[in-house]
């Protein structure tokens, strides 16, 4: 709980010092900015599944650094493999999904396949 | 300590579905080479999936008599504990009966699809990871069946992967519920942060006062998961979702998927119940929007399966409406309605999804287009096909809610819970709930007039004939229906009891 408490002092931010927790905090919302960033702009499918993965290598990060911060570090490691197992193969379909989209549709540009409206 | 009995029961409901699902692809794939063997195998595949499903109603029914007989239940496998509350034997039920008479549907629906086994397979592992989803104790755990459900439903969404709209449906559904799914993790990542622990009780004893970084893991499990309950603005992907995926599928992501979703939502909402009353404000306005949302977009659809699918939303908003006036005033009322539609919702989406779906195959599938059924196509369908014509009018007028069918119960008990508060906000929500039920009809009926009264379409007129294993799932979910509504203390054994193990927080 000590752990906890100096985790929610600097969560709040009254001195931002270049600890090791705080680096990877800015490591955290560094990574989930472009990842959020990136799903705004990005038109071409293949890059949407990386950006994709840019946004849940984010949550990878910030499962282990709650582990530490909540003083639960082995239980933030695993939940974090545990993610890594989950999200390829989401990342795995999302490809597969482009390969038959790029036979269907000749492209794999976002604009160029979207039919469905309304 | 639970019986041997009981464990087995447990784990019965979530091994046997989960456990056969590989075998099943196994069983349609070793050692096929010819496409005789291919046809004589997928008929092993249709008995092998139903067959399982109907095995899983045994440790159902001991799961749910030794729940009877001694209340909840928590089982310790290593360090995941899995606990049967109210909660999940409803969920429990809502999945496996959706899931039994959609894979009795889909027996001729599917036949000669290509890739037929993977269907099965991936149905049987949906089916599992459902309910598991109930059992979940801790955040992550509570997750992982999410994400698990949420693969399985990509794959069955982007079946027909020869449809470039079923590809472009899956597409949009995978990007959005992964994006969402992010969201939910960070919120996770955050509780675990402040209070140590994922697991849901020891949360919510922990998590007394308001903390900003609580806040803001609820408001993002509340944009997370809202992308699976398809709340407004966060619902693009649920009309091409649900009107491209094949019907029997369509007929479960409407019925159950995005109604486990919002048991998810809930689960992880109540664990910071202690935080703030503001997550039911938070869930009644959502509904109001659902509701609005769903319905003036529905009214303008000219695809019926379309057209159902936005009526989903509106229907999640009642749902919503009435899970947020239980989280606002911890009374149970509320949360007891909307669990009540809960399950009326999974039988009347479900016969309205399966019904259209015996007139799409016969209109369309059975001479290989895939092209959707418009409204237009209906004109007269009753006078050919009388028994799906019947199912789609019970179920439309359920679902607009005219007594005394199975709809107008849920939504009436919603109304009542509304106006016990006496609280003025919650009452005029109650009211443009009301008159979003009456817009509805405004949908729903023109599909009766046209089945009903118009001539037959030149495409009715060449219609095929609807195969007799698609229509016993129909009469017995109109029956249900009817049934239903007239009894509506039917299902408050299973409703009471998931309103009080929601709130036992409170």
């Amino acid at each position: 709980m000590k752990n906890s408490v100096r985790f929610q002092r600097s969560f709040e931010g009254e001195i931002m010092n270049f600890s090791p927790l705080n680096i990877i905090l800015l490591g955290v919302l560094g990574l989930f900015g472009v990842g959020l960033y990136g799903l705004l702009i990005t038109r071409n499918l293949i890059k949407i599944v990386l950006v994709l993965q840019i946004l849940v290598k984010a949550a990878v990060l910030a499962l282990v650094l709650a582990g530490k911060a909540g003083g639960n570090l082995g239980l933030g490691q695993s939940l974090a493999a545990t993610v890594i197992v989950a999200d390829t193969v989401v990342a795995v379909i999302g490809l597969a999904l482009a390969v038959q989209i790029r036979r269907r549709f000749g492209t794999l540009d976002l604009p160029a396949i979207s039919t469905l409206k309304g | 300590m639970m019986m041997p009995m009981g464990v087995l029961a447990f784990l019965g409901l979530i091994l046997i579905p989960l456990g056969v699902s590989p075998f099943v692809y196994l069983l349609g794939r070793v050692g096929v080479r010819t496409s005789e063997q291919q046809q004589a195998r997928a008929t092993w595949v249709r008995w092998a999936a139903l067959l399982t499903l109907l095995a899983t109603w045994i440790p159902f029914v001991l799961a749910a008599s030794e729940f009877a007989r001694r209340g909840p239940a928590e089982f310790q496998l290593e360090t995941i504990a899995l606990r049967l509350d109210g909660v999940s034997l409803l969920l429990a039920a809502a999945v496996l009966g959706l899931t039994t008479l959609a894979a009795l549907f889909s027996w001729p629906y599917m036949a000669g699809e290509i890739g037929e086994e993977k269907y099965y397979t991936m149905l049987l592992a949906m089916t599992g990871v459902m309910v598991g989803l109930g059992f979940a104790t801790d955040l992550f755990n509570l997750w992982v069946w999410f994400e698990a459900m949420a693969v399985s439903s990509y794959l069955l969404v982007a079946f027909y992967r020869r449809q470039a709209a079923s590809l472009e449906a899956g597409m949009k559904y995978l990007v959005q519920s992964a994006t969402g799914s992010v969201m939910v993790l960070m919120g996770i990542a955050l509780v675990l942060a402040t209070t140590g622990t994922v697991n849901l009780s020891e949360i919510r004893a922990g998590a007394a006062g308001s903390s900003p970084a609580l806040l803001a893991a609820g408001a993002l499990f509340v944009i997370g998961f809202g992308v699976k309950v398809a709340m407004v603005p966060m619902h693009t992907w649920l009309p091409d979702a649900h009107s491209q995926a094949p019907s029997g599928i369509s007929a479960l992501l409407s019925g159950v998927v995005i109604e486990a979703g919002l048991i998810a939502l809930l689960r992880a909402l109540m664990a910071l119940a202690g935080v703030t009353h503001a997550w039911g404000l938070l869930l009644m306005g959502f509904g109001a929007a659902n509701m609005l949302y769903g319905n003036l977009l529905a009214l303008k659809q000219t695809q019926v399966k379309r057209l159902l699918a936005f009526s989903s939303l509106a229907h999640v908003g009642y749902m919503l409406l009435g899970f947020g006036i239980s989280l606002y005033t911890g009374q149970t009322g509320g949360a007891q309605g909307a669990f009540f539609h809960l399950l009326t919702h999974a039988m009347m989406k479900g016969l309205a999804f399966l019904s259209v779906g015996g007139l799409l195959y016969a209109l369309r599938l059975a001479k290989g287009d895939h092209n959707p059924l418009l409204t237009a196509d209906l004109d007269g369908a009753a006078t050919r096909y009388p028994l799906a014509a019947l199912a789609l009018s019970v179920a439309a007028l359920a679902l607009g809610g005219l007594p005394p069918l199975a709809g107008f119960m849920s939504k009436w008990q919603i109304f009542v819970a509304g106006f016990q508060t006496q609280n003025a906000v919650i009452m005029g929500l109650v009211v443009f709930a009301a008159l979003n039920s009456v817009l509805s009809l405004g949908y729903y009926v023109p599909l009766v007039n046209a089945l009903y009264r118009r001539k037959p379409s030149d495409v009715v007129a060449h219609g095929a004939v609807i195969p007799q294993a698609m229509l016993i799932p129909l009469v017995i979910l109109t029956v249900a229906v009817v049934v239903v509504g007239l009894i509506p203390g039917s299902l408050s054994w299973l409703t009471g009891e998931a309103a009080k193990a929601l709130l036992a927080a409170f």
